[in-house]
């Protein structure tokens, strides 16, 4: 297992992405048999694919007469682009929703760029596909390796910092901080829909940081919800509603799982900058009656003790400098806590102060298994640049999985998360075509 | 709160129409992207391509009906100011979307890029 000095090694912001590619191969397990460092990517001709930020355009919006002249095509099942077809739609769209007092995002969110330029480039050997994909970051002096932590207060270990949308962000009362993220959303052509209308199928009022964001009262009553054991509603499909139009007509169990069966779900991949990017995995996740991690460990875990309310690790302070994050390095200095690397186990008595921090969250690259870690990757940010691949093992068959394989072609969604934010606080395409060695949107050519 | 178009391009627009700046229909084709943005701004472009239908008719099919004619501006401005109910061509019939462009001067220059086509 890569070491967390080789793993910050990686992250550096100096260092060419073709030497953190050969510590990731050193890292992989039996589904990385490439090295990613002898990918020649400068062979592999990138595909611009233009994100915008979508504010609030929800299932339910796009479907009223608040999308004007377009509810009744949406509703038909229309794609996004038969009528949004400009050869800057993505430019017009997004700096229209944030330019100030629009309907769909009703906080001012000053300095947000309103598309983002991902240039994608992809390819695939016998054990995986691989999809690189870069991107500039809206703050050109750090990247978004930050995330809330838990502040001591004196007593207790309170969450600190929150995303940008949040309310106490935005009233100030607490610091904006969130984890850059790249994110796709996989079909294989068993979702009704996604091929036309991608990403939008997931998108719900109710959501978070959406329209009408649901109560915990009413998810607590809500059945579907409560049988799944979840606390606010996350992206659906509309096969998962008995009126898709409405979160709180969930299907019976039994019903979603009969969907999932017949692999009507979306494969939801997710690099994270905080959480996932120095112990070189990616999430895997799918999209069905909500926002699932896929079966198994992530490559991160909660740093909260639940039975004593403090954090379960600490950092070592031989090697991060502290045993802990302060108000002077905040936002400063990377703190990303890595069990076998940075991480001790907390020690309640080592003489806290009100102020000290530390992450909310633990990362393991050995912990991780199951399907929930099929997924690897790394990303190196330089000079305001995110460079990211993503390794996706072939041939999945896991139930929770979409099995890639050559020739076969795909319908994706790509999402890019910046600025300290989350939930709709992205960047969004409009779905495009991934082919294995297929004609598609984007090709991923067969390496050698 | 309604939308609005960008001030950024109303006060450049109101200065261009001020100025005298915009060629009139029935001359050569209107050099005004700033007018296109604002068309774009104002999602016509979803139902009204340059040179096909879509679920309006073309830009240069609206301009040919309105060839010649001395009230075409007013017409166009008409449409997009009124709204009202329009006669799609699988039979159907929509509401028009009216535009968020509340000067009237720059609604009639929108309307003559639309004829400039």
């Amino acid at each position: 297992m890569r070491t967390f000095r080789a793993a910050e090694r990686a992250r550096s912001r100096t260092i060419a992405l073709a030497t953190v590619a050969g510590a990731l191969a050193l890292t992989a397990g039996p589904a990385m048999a490439a090295d990613v460092s002898k990918i020649d990517w400068d062979k592999i001709v990138p595909t611009k694919v233009v994100l915008f930020y979508p504010g609030q355009s929800s299932y339910e919006w796009l479907r009223s007469d608040a999308h004007k002249g377009a509810a009744k095509e949406t509703q038909r099942g229309d794609s996004c682009v038969s009528c949004h077809d400009d050869a800057k739609e993505e430019q017009i769209q997004g700096a229209k929703i944030l330019k100030g007092g629009h309907p769909l995002e009703p906080i001012a969110l000053s300095g947000k760029n309103g598309h983002v330029d991902l240039s994608v480039q992809a390819a695939f050997d016998d054990k995986n596909a691989y999809i690189r994909a870069r991107w500039t970051t809206n703050n050109k002096t750090r990247p978004g390796v930050d995330y809330p932590v838990y502040r001591f207060d004196g007593k207790e270990w309170k969450s600190y910092g929150a995303q940008r949308l949040q309310p106490d962000a935005v009233a100030g009362k607490t610091p904006a901080v969130y984890e850059d993220r790249l994110s796709l959303m996989l079909d294989d052509g068993k979702v009704p829909g996604f091929a036309n209308q991608g990403c939008w199928l997931t998108c719900h009022d109710g959501q978070r940081t959406m329209l009408r964001e649901a109560t915990r009262a009413e998810v607590a009553a809500n059945p579907l919800l409560s049988a799944i054991k979840k606390a606010d509603v996350r992206k659906y499909l509309p096969v998962s509603r008995a009126d898709p139009n409405d979160w709180k007509t969930g299907k019976s169990v039994e019903e979603i799982a009969k969907a999932k069966a017949g692999g009507e779900f979306l494969d939801l991949i997710q690099w994270r900058a905080h959480r996932t990017n120095v112990v070189g995995g990616v999430d895997d996740g799918y999209v069905l009656e909500w926002r699932n991690f896929d079966s198994g460990k992530n490559h991160f875990a909660s740093n909260m003790d639940d039975a004593t309310k403090t954090p379960k690790f600490m950092f070592d302070a031989a090697k991060q400098g502290g045993k802990s994050q302060t108000d002077a390095d905040f936002l400063k200095k990377d703190a990303i806590l890595v069990k076998g690397g940075n991480a001790v186990p907390f020690d309640a008595n080592a003489g806290w102060k009100a102020g000290d921090m530390l992450p909310q969250y633990v990362l393991s690259a050995a912990d991780a298994g199951g399907s929930a870690a099929d997924n690897k990757g790394i990303g190196v940010w330089k000079d305001g640049m995110w460079t990211v691949v993503i390794v996706r093992p072939l041939a999945l068959a896991n139930d929770d999985d979409k099995g890639l394989r050559a020739g076969g072609v795909y319908n994706v969604g790509f999402a890019v998360h910046d600025d300290h934010m989350t939930a709709r606080g992205h960047h969004v395409s409009y779905v495009k075509t991934l082919g294995l060695g297929a004609k598609a949107d984007i090709e991923a050519i067969k390496l050698p | 709160m309604p939308h609005q178009a960008p001030l950024g391009y109303v006060a450049m627009l109101a200065a261009f129409v001020g100025l005298g700046l915009f060629v009139l229909p029935g001359s050569a084709q209107t050099d005004a992207p700033e007018v296109e943005a604002l068309f774009k701004e104002n999602d016509c472009h979803k139902c009204h391509h340059p040179t096909r239908s879509k679920k309006g008719p073309a830009l240069q099919k609206i301009a040919e009906k309105y060839k010649g004619k001395a009230d075409a501006g007013d017409k166009v401005v008409e449409q997009m100011s009124k709204g009202g109910k329009v006669k799609l061509d699988d039979g159907t019939e929509d509401d028009h979307k009216i535009i968020d462009v509340k000067d009237p001067k720059i609604r009639l220059e929108i309307a003559k890029w639309i004829l400039s086509h």
